[in-house]
């Protein structure tokens, strides 16, 4: 199964979901939420990949540095003490918002680390969905003394 | 791509190392080469996918991930696969001490 939905992304088709024995559905957003990768701004990207932008703050920690020396490799930590299973990660440092989104199972423990590019300073916005079905967000503005987009 | 799962008590943390230019239409066309990045990582723990991602360029070259799970047990083994934007695929496992 996990086969056929890598083939067909190639052709651009309509969104492939495998249901797998799990809970958990593996969902590609690049597929199923095409307009989201393509928004500048991070409230059009969040409002493309959620639906809404609306979202309650105060439940989810951002852990990135103050200032970023490097903007090619920004650490971003994520944690939140309530069940989410969806998190994606935006910013308006780079010509499009959206960095990427990730799933988490049944299992997931919401404790999870990335690096990520950023041409400039700017705003990086968590926006997750909980398992309740609600959106909670969080944002943390990055200074970057030397931009790391290849520009 | 190179992956470390470590047990701890009954929390499985993995460490992602993937190689990739990430390279987006932007950066592509400063430094004069294709577009390359990862499009999408899932990873299971047999049939069951614990994490997944749809990533894009603006991660950084080489991304790097840590996350975690509940539910395995030392000796299960984390398959992690990826594709990117011209579909291409890799595939690296690792088991769970």
């Amino acid at each position: 199964m996990q086969r056929r939905k890598f083939l067909s992304l190639g052709a651009a088709a309509a969104a492939v979901v495998t249901v797998l024995p799990s809970s958990l559905t593996a969902t590609d957003f690049r597929t199923t939420a095409p307009k989201a990768w393509e928004a500048p701004t991070s409230k059009e990207a969040i409002e493309a990949l959620f639906g809404s932008s609306a979202a309650t703050d105060g439940k989810i920690e951002i852990k990135a540095p103050k200032l970023a020396e490097n903007g090619g490799a920004v650490p971003i930590g994520i944690k939140s003490s309530i069940a989410l299973t969806t998190i994606a990660i935006f910013q308006d440092a780079n010509p499009r918002s959206a960095v990427a989104v990730f799933e988490m199972g049944d299992n997931g423990v919401m404790d999870m680390m990335t690096k990520i590019k950023m041409r400039k300073t700017a705003e990086v916005t968590i926006v997750a969905k909980g398992k309740d079905g609600k959106l909670y967000s969080a944002a943390q503005k990055v200074e970057v003394s030397i931009g790391g987009c290849g520009g | 791509m190179k992956i470390k799962a470590k047990l701890n008590g009954d929390e499985t943390e993995i460490k992602l190392l993937l190689e990739s230019p990430m390279a987006g239409k932007e950066e592509a066309a400063t430094k004069k080469i294709e577009e390359s990045y990862i499009t999408h990582i899932t990873a299971k723990v047999g049939s069951a996918v614990v994490w997944e991602a749809s990533t894009g360029p603006f991660l950084s070259k080489d991304p790097y991930f840590m996350f975690k799970f509940k539910g395995a047990k030392a000796g299960d083994k984390i398959v992690i696969e990826t594709i990117d934007n011209k579909g291409k695929t890799e595939k690296a496992e690792e088991a769970i001490k």
